[in-house]
């Protein structure tokens, strides 16, 4: 049974807080959501990318004579004859975006890498070609993952190899009465979205480039088009209603976004490019493999003393990509001191990016893992540990938390899940031939702001358009902005019509560190808020009113119906109001930008289309959502497989403004929480650098048969400090702890501690 | 532009009620049929190689995976997408309880998970939820929106058995 406390907030309205199906439902259950490959354009072509097949060197000799006989294609771009890029420097370090320009020389970086572009008059045609390609290569030496005999660990160009902390880590460990060192390790794993990359690119007349492409940030793409082919961001439109999924690897724009654009240009033609399958892991959206050292110094009554969290992650030969672990570590316990150190190991791969709670996600693993053996060697039960080492305040900036109730997330967790029936010995609970584990985990997401833009229009007929090019990619953008627009205005939710993901319409930043619904919501309320005193303003002083109330606060708006609020008249509605006032529309665009910089539009550009405007959301207050997570586990005592029967999550998200839509959320974290315990690992073949497993039968994610019933809760209340409507942070939490709950309860079944994810049954063996 | 001497060959499909005839190769899977020729982007394509279940349609009123059926092997049969479920505007129970229980969050794998669903419970395949968990395991949801998917399909096999819906 699902709590929502939320629910019973008197800061509800009509519409937010409440359990509201999708306004987007009937769109996607009928097909007519349209994605980016979802478009006819006439005298379209179709582009198919070549990747090289070694990792390392050079582009000898590329011979196109085999694949120009195909019938149907137009033209094969290589490096030889492509239009030069400029790099797009908008992102630094390689951070979600990689650096690397396709087909602007001869080296080759990674297997897959883009090496030539086939462009034919259909997709068949082109496949074709492409597979008549060749190319001779000048092969060199690579290092092909973290564990490649040549990979050497090297310190974060430019950040200080001390690495950052508190306190005085190495004298806390030596003396610390009982120490617990452990290194987890977490394979390369994919974000998998099901909708896979791609792109149409259309360039008119007048040099004006138009794309449809699946993106978590319509603005920073545009960014991106117009620094590569450094055109005014003007002329660049970037359309994204709908995504299919991005977790991360739909932050920015990739090499098939750019060489759609590319040869649209050249062709004069509308491109279309869908990237394979097996592309899309031989390209684009990577977590790094990571290894995790953890070492934890406490007192023999359980208090931390110290923890020590050294990191080490892959990165790409061009970029400084880094994986950071152990962000979770220096908020989650009241430990004085800590040290915290990253390093990076360059392979020859393609530049990582995000998946679903970079960071956190493994971070959470290893230091939640390392709690569960720390509690084993204490004889502590999990939780008692935590609560011991509870901390009342951030104890990395020593400021007040925002809201932090993981006190209460563990009591509801464990009394849903019945904790108190668990026996805390290993091996010691079982069901026939199964070995049953309990293990729990908790987990913390910090709460990001951006700001954003908003444009809200009532028109002539009542209705309320509400306008941005924020995403939705799945969260529940659309539903939310319509509750939110609806409970401003006083208008039934039916009547506003919410468009997303179009960079003709006002400005948005990134859909990522889960920040987009409370930004927009933020930016929506204030907008319709002012929409709102432009209409009132009009029923207390224009001629054609017919009330007699002078003052803009002495009106109501409900059900869209405009009423004097001492019953003097009677209601009327909006769409009658504006035929009396003669109004064919009410229009308002605000921003939610620092005062003093609302009105420059250099400052807001910065804001919408590069990160310098993210940051934490409180300057006074620490503001993080915070989970506990349970979970049981079946083990198969003679084959070591494992399968989860239940999970238990309980969250501190705030208020949330649908519960329907947030538990989903929740739920999908949990799940592909699973797949990285239990299934999710890439696979590479050491002599090429190659990935084995690039497609969905063999990188293995959770199917339906793997999953139970999942009970979320939430415990959460109003937090103001944590964004304007009091929500936190909601889509990436529900992975963070996921995997050492089930990795702690597979200890707990097993006896046996697997610190190298994912658990597969030849480790319990 | 060169032409393809093969291309000439029309193929007639029948889609969800349609005769549509389309001048394809024969090497045209059925999903690059629907979706590139006859211009029904609702059927996915998530993978086309049979892994992932976004392009289930039916074909003769079976499920069938449209990326590892050639366009030419399914001429004359009835095939039904997911804009051919709603009838004159009226969401099919299946696409009803999609919607009631959150059944999808990004949308990519919906209408292959819907199609797959119907096909399950006409099937007789949801006594359980064990049952439905396995045989709507050929879908595959990145979003993990799979608790929500059992719950649906197990509402809509309840109310196809009372009438309500208009399953086959």
């Amino acid at each position: 049974m699902s709590t929502t406390s939320s629910e019973s907030l008197k800061s509800n309205g009509a519409f937010l807080g409440r359990r509201i199906a999708r306004a987007d439902g009937v769109a996607k259950v009928t097909g007519r959501a349209d994605y980016a490959l979802e478009h006819d354009l006439a005298d379209i072509v179709h582009a198919v990318i070549v990747e090289s097949i070694v990792p390392s060197g050079r582009i000898g000799k590329i011979d196109l004579a085999a694949a120009q006989t195909i019938p149907g294609v137009l033209r094969i771009l290589t490096h030889a004859d492509a239009l030069p890029l400029k790099s797009c420097p908008m992102v630094p370090a390689g951070s979600v975006m990689e650096s690397f320009l396709p087909l602007q020389d001869d080296r080759i970086r990674y297997n897959g890498q883009p090496i030539a572009l086939v462009v034919a008059d259909s997709f068949d045609h082109a496949i074709e070609a492409a597979g008549g390609v060749r190319v001779d290569y000048q092969a060199e030496p690579a290092v092909a993952d973290i564990d490649d005999p040549t990979a050497r660990p090297i310190d974060v160009p430019g950040a200080p190899s001390s690495g950052m902390g508190r306190g005085d880590a190495k004298g806390a460990l030596a003396a610390a009465a009982v120490r617990m060192e452990a290194t987890y390790t977490t394979p390369r794993e994919y974000s998998c979205p099901m909708e896979p990359l791609g792109t149409i690119a259309a360039w008119g007349t007048d040099g004006d480039l138009t794309v449809w492409m699946p993106s978590q940030w319509a603005e920073g793409a545009r960014r991106a088009f117009s620094e590569w082919f450094a055109i005014p961001m003007e002329k660049v439109r970037v359309i994204s209603p709908f995504v299919g999924g991005g977790f991360g690897v739909k932050v920015t724009a990739h090499a098939d976004a750019l060489l759609a654009a590319m040869a649209a240009r050249e062709m004069r033609r509308p491109v279309k490019l869908a990237l394979s399958r097996p592309q899309n892991f031989t390209g684009n959206g990577l977590r790094p493999a990571i290894r995790q050292n953890l070492t934890l110094g406490a007192s023999e009554d359980g208090k931390l003393q110290v923890i020590i969290h050294e990191n080490t992650s892959e990165t790409s030969v061009d970029d400084d990509y880094v994986e950071g672990g152990a962000a979770t570590a220096r908020v989650m316990y009241a430990v004085p001191n800590l040290s915290s150190s990253q390093k990076l190991v360059r392979v020859n791969s393609f530049t990582p990016s995000w998946k679903r709670a970079p960071g956190e996600a493994i971070g959470a693993y290893a230091l939640e893992s390392a709690m569960d053996e720390l509690a084993y060697k204490l004889k502590l039960d999990p939780i008692e540990l935590r609560l011991r080492n509870y901390a009342s305040q951030d104890p990395e900036s020593a400021k007040p938390w925002s809201t932090r109730r993981l006190r209460e997330a563990y009591d509801a967790g464990a009394r849903a899940f019945g904790w108190e029936r668990r026996s805390p010995e290993p091996r010691s609970m079982r069901d026939g031939h199964e070995l049953i584990g309990w293990g729990m985990a908790g987990g913390a997401f910090p709460n990001v702001h951006t700001p954003g833009e908003a444009r809200v229009t009532i028109a002539a007929d009542g209705s309320v358009d509400v306008a941005s090019s924020g995403a939705d990619i799945g969260g529940g953008t659309y539903t939310i902005l319509a509750q939110t627009a609806a409970d401003a205005l006083g208008v039934p939710f039916e009547q506003v019509r919410v468009r997303l993901g179009d960079t003709s319409l006002p400005r948005a930043p990134v859909a990522g560190v889960s920040q987009i619904a409370n930004l927009l919501t933020g930016a929506v309320d204030k907008t319709a808020r002012a929409a709102r005193e432009e209409l009132l303003t009009l029923a207390s002083s224009h001629a054609g009113s017919p009330f007699k109330a002078k003052r803009a606060n002495d009106f109501t708006i409900k059900d869209g119906k405009i009423a004097p609020t001492d019953g003097s008249a009677e209601a009327v509605m909006i769409s009658e109001f504006m035929r009396m006032v003669g109004r064919d529309r009410i229009e308002v665009t605000r921003n939610t930008m620092p005062a003093d910089k609302a009105s420059s539009e250099s400052e807001q550009r910065d804001a919408y289309d590069s990160f310098k405007y993210m940051g934490p959301s409180s300057a006074t207050h620490a503001t993080y959502a915070w989970c506990a997570q349970f979970v049981e586990v079946r083990v198969d005592e003679d084959y070591g497989t494992v399968r989860v029967r239940r999970m238990v999550g309980a969250f501190d998200c705030g208020r949330l403004y649908n519960p329907k839509l947030a538990e989903s959320q929740w739920k999908g974290g949990m799940i592909m929480g699973m797949g990285e315990a239990l299934l999710e690992a890439i696979h590479i073949d050491r002599r090429y650098a190659r990935i084995t497993n690039n497609n969905l039968a063999e990188y293995v994610v959770p199917v339906n048969a793997d999953v139970p019933d999942i009970e979320v809760i939430s415990v959460g209340e109003p937090d103001f400090h944590a964004s304007a409507l009091g929500g936190k942070t909601v889509g990436e939490i529900g992975v963070v702890g996921a995997a050492a709950a089930i990795a702690n309860a597979v200890f707990h079944a097993t006896g046996k501690r697997v610190r190298d994810l994912p658990i597969t049954m030849e480790k319990l063996m | 532009m060169a032409k393809s001497a093969i291309a000439d060959a029309g193929i007639r499909l029948c889609i969800n009620g349609s005769e549509h005839l389309l001048q394809i190769e024969p090497r045209v899977t059925l999903l690059d049929a629907l979706r590139e020729y006859a211009h029904l982007f609702g059927t996915k394509k998530g993978c086309d190689q049979g892994q992932c279940g976004a392009c289930t349609v039916h074909v003769d009123g079976r499920r069938v995976l449209a990326c590892l059926t050639l366009a030419s092997q399914v001429e004359g049969l009835a095939i039904t997408t997911i804009e051919g479920l709603a009838v004159n505007g009226s969401l099919h129970a299946v696409q009803e309880a999609f919607i009631r229980h959150d059944a999808f969050q990004c949308g990519y794998c919906t209408s292959g998970q819907i199609m797959s669903a119907v096909a399950c419970i006409n099937e007789g395949r949801t006594g359980s939820d064990t049952s439905i968990r396995e045989y709507m395991s050929g879908n595959l949801c990145r979003c993990g929106a799979y608790p929500h998917i059992v719950a649906a399909v197990r509402d809509a096999a309840q109310a196809m058995d009372l009438g309500e819906g208009r399953g086959r």
